[in-house]
């Protein structure tokens, strides 16, 4: 009997990590819902025992600064859920869409303003969506066309600079929220029931999440999938509009760095709340979490004295160990 | 008796305290080919895993020629002398057939010396009859079954002495199966040592001296296939007799004619292909792998976009290249391969079930749950799933559970649908499978059109009132009822006599 020389003869080749860790790591979904769970318990313990975290101005600026994020997430989440992954022009939106609505505003009143805006977000966004879902074209590329097209569009039309509102628009309603929570949260929050509630009791967001699950199944059973990836996309555009808008107002002002990095953020916080990166499943509702865990980190960072650099390394780390977690979960 | 090259004492394994595996024992000779048969689940595909080290077993020993081992992983088990072929295939189909022999080899040193493992490779593909095959030919060029022939000689190469295979033609056509059980019989003859999982139970007579059965993770009976029956051996799989495998197909009724396809063309695979198919019938297609009848079920169906021809469903006529559309007209259909055409893994059994009803269950686009769960605890019901399983993920499910589930999505339509299914019993256990005839059977009772693709003749000559047979994408001939029968429809498939002239 010839047996060939292997280096892997010897021993056991398999990591020789314990076995309840390893079972954390490569275990099922329900282990990742105790890591969840264990996660967002220490993040309240550590919040809540932060000194000044507790502090209204520290509260109400978290949750302003959380919205405008927070409603590109939740736009991200649709597209996540579709299959696509992410879209890397949503923060470019967010600028021109602020834009949009300041310049609108001004030429024909609020109302218009919003109008315009949203149209434009949900255009731009739906015709990404038909280059994807219609054409077939890599999303992550067509987003980073998009991103060029609608920064080059703005410098080409010679609107590269900052908007402001003329003196007869007044923005101060929206400025004031309701009993004393930002209006920029309420709209978060419209926004997160608004986007759940099209995911569960509608056949679009039923059929968003069978593309996402599987394409070729969902085009079997007879979905038009083109048309669902579009309307993941459009519905996308309406709520980072929204975002533009919402910081449109709160700053008076609007320019092409509004949004700026805010399609990152947007994605970790959606795959912090637990949506898979390949689509198919997640909720709105999940983000939401996401989005608040992130802004809570960094505003304890901050509090604690933690520099920005800080920040960004946490939410990096944080977003691979959810990618690896997620990977390691539902592999086999 | 020979020596035991490989012995198995007592070996238990479960997942997530699921029991897959308790307490099996097993051995086997030098020279011999053993058959490992069972429904899915009863922990064929882990005992196999455990052998060759892709899972550990929890307690129990695993000895390979005497020697108690520990089978750290697939390249520890290649050194001990075992071979494995999984289900699904694992070639590169770019590489050539040399480069997939060796292709993650622990044998092959960094630099790679090219002659003297071709010239081991040129031995295996001698050993196997295919020694007159260009070792630089792209797998991709080659047929499944070719494919799973080089999957074999990666195995000699390496000198394994036992091979383990997994179902290897269960994606083969009759005649590929033929070749591969020749090939395997050479291997035997000198000296190797094969483990073979199957679902044919016609294999199992036909190549295995010896049959071990699983029931429930546990081993449930060793025996000599000389000292079995066919019924027995199912009787041993199900743990409880067996009746007739296939319902008898009620009496003959001209039923319409609710398919009508004329001059069907695929670019490359259907050519000028016409069919009439009559309501409440199951219509087989018969034919080879690459003979188009899987293509033919999907142009129908609307998933092949370069297709062209008149078809007409109930005399009104079908647009093709659109699914959406053929679902909108009851035409459904039901993929060979379920995993990524089927089943949403992800998604719970209940929204399986709904996926191509909810328009019916919706108002204005907005969905009524109440109405969906109810829908789907009744499709649940009629198809035989276990009404506790309705929240459960659709991945998790067997293979038989999997397909009954697309069966149930093709039930309370508004009207008796058509069918259309590609290898409805592929992968699928002898227990779930006669539960799927009963199903075809009923839908038949209905009203409902059966079109299938079947590369298992048994099952065509078993389960159609109508065959059509297609060789290279053409028509060859249609039977009926008493005419159906099995050599005839094997000539037509292989070397159809009027197919030179259809293409005159």
């Amino acid at each position: 009997m010839s047996e060939p020389m292997s280096p892997w003869r010897k021993g056991p080749a398999v990591p020789a990590m314990p076995k309840r860790w390893r079972q954390l790591v490569v275990g099922g979904r329900r282990r990742l819902v105790v890591i969840r769970a264990a996660f967002t318990i220490g993040l309240a313990v550590l919040a809540l025992t932060t000194p000044g975290f507790l502090s209204r101005p520290s509260l109400s600026a978290l949750l302003t600064t959380v919205s405008f994020v927070g409603c590109v997430a939740v736009g991200m989440t649709l597209i996540t859920l579709s299959g696509n992954i992410m879209s890397f022009s949503l923060g470019a939106l967010v600028g021109v869409t602020a834009m949009i609505f300041t310049a609108a505003s001004n030429w024909g009143g609020l109302a218009f303003g919003f109008a315009a805006a949203l149209a434009a977000g949900a255009l731009m966004n739906a015709a990404q969506g038909l280059v994807i879902g219609w054409a077939g074209a890599n999303p992550i590329v067509t987003s980073i066309a998009a991103l060029a097209l609608i920064y080059g569009a703005v410098e080409a039309i010679g609107a590269g600079a900052t908007v402001y509102p003329q003196a007869d628009v007044s923005y101060g309603i929206f400025k004031r929220g309701i009993v004393g929570i930002p209006f920029e949260f309420i709209t978060f929050m419209f926004v997160t029931v608004i986007g759940q509630l099209i995911l569960f009791f509608t056949i679009f967001g039923r059929n968003l999440y069978m593309v996402g699950g599987s394409l070729r199944a969902a085009e079997a059973v007879g979905v038009r999938a083109w048309r669902t990836i579009s309307g993941a996309y459009l519905w996308a555009g309406v709520f980072s509009a929204l975002a533009g808008i919402m910081l449109a107002i709160r700053y008076s002002s609007a320019d092409m760095d509004f949004g700026l990095g805010y399609e990152y953020q947007a994605i970790a916080a959606v795959l912090v709340g637990g949506t898979v990166v390949k689509g198919g499943e997640g909720s709105v509702v999940q983000t939401f979490a996401g989005t608040l865990i992130i802004a809570i980190i960094e505003v304890v960072l901050l509090l604690k004295g933690l520099r920005q650099e800080w920040q960004y390394l946490l939410a990096g780390l944080l977003v691979l160990a959810v990618v690896v977690l997620q990977t390691r979960g539902t592999g086999d | 008796m020979a020596q035991q090259v490989v012995s198995v004492q007592g070996v238990s394994k479960s997942y997530a305290g699921v029991q897959a595996l308790r307490a099996v024992s097993f051995s086997l000779a030098a020279g011999e080919i053993r058959a490992i048969c069972g429904e899915n689940g009863a922990g064929k595909s882990t005992f196999v895993k455990l052998l060759v080290g892709i899972t550990h077993p929890d307690c129990g020993v695993i000895s390979i020629d005497g020697r108690v081992r520990t089978v750290a992983g697939p390249q520890h088990a290649q050194s001990l002398g075992l071979g494995f072929v999984a289900q699904e295939l694992s070639l590169a189909p770019r590489l050539s057939i040399h480069d997939n022999i060796w292709l993650g080899s622990a044998e092959v040193p960094l630099i790679h010396r090219r002659a003297r493992f071709r010239a081991r490779a040129q031995a295996a593909m001698e050993m196997l009859g295919i020694g007159d095959w260009d070792l630089d030919r792209p797998v991709s060029t080659l047929s499944i079954g070719q494919r799973q022939l080089v999957e074999i000689a990666r195995l000699l190469a390496r000198q394994a002495r036992v091979l383990i295979l997994d179902e290897p033609t269960a994606t083969l056509t009759d005649a590929e199966i033929e070749r591969i059980l020749g090939v395997l019989k050479l291997i035997k003859a000198r000296g190797h040592s094969i483990i073979y999982v199957t679902h044919r139970l016609g294999e199992v007579f036909d190549l295995c001296d010896a049959v071990t059965v699983f029931r429930n993770g546990e081993h449930v009976a060793t025996k000599p296939v000389r000292e079995i029956t066919r019924d027995g051996l199912i009787e041993l799989m199900l743990g409880r007799p067996f009746g007739e495998m296939y319902p008898a197909a009620p009496a003959w009724r001209e039923g319409s004619h609710a398919v009508v396809v004329d001059r069907l063309n695929v670019p490359g695979m259907v050519h000028d292909f016409s069919l009439v198919a009559p309501s409440g019938k199951i219509l087989c297609l018969a034919g080879l792998i690459g003979s188009g009848t899987n293509m033919v079920t999907r142009a129908l169906a609307g998933l092949a976009h370069r297709a062209t021809g008149r078809v007409t469903i109930n005399g009104r006529e079908m647009r093709l290249g659109s699914a959406a559309h053929c679902v909108a007209r009851n035409v459904l259909f039901l993929s060979e391969d379920r995993a990524a055409e089927g089943i949403f893994h992800r998604m719970t059994v209940t929204d399986n079930l709904v996926a191509t009803g909810l328009g019916a269950h919706a108002r204005l686009g907005i969905l009524s749950w109440p109405r969906l769960r109810r829908f789907a605890a009744r499709l649940a019901r009629q198809t035989g799933i276990d009404r506790q399983r309705l929240r459960a993920y659709a991945g998790n499910l067997s293979g038989g559970n999997q397909q009954k589930l697309l069966f149930g999505r093709t039930l309370e339509r508004a009207e008796p649908g058509i069918l259309l299914m590609n290898e409805p019993t592929r992968g699928i256990d002898v227990g779930a499978r006669a539960d799927i005839y009963r199903l075809m059977r009923e839908l038949c009772r209905r009203g409902y059109t059966l079109i299938m693709t079947s590369s298992e003749l048994e099952e065509v000559v078993g389960i159609a009132d109508i065959v059509v047979t297609m060789y290279r994408g053409r028509n060859v001939a249609r039977y009926e009822r008493e005419a159906i029968e099995m050599t005839s429809i094997m000539a037509d498939i292989t070397h159809p006599p009027r197919a030179t002239q259809a293409v005159a």
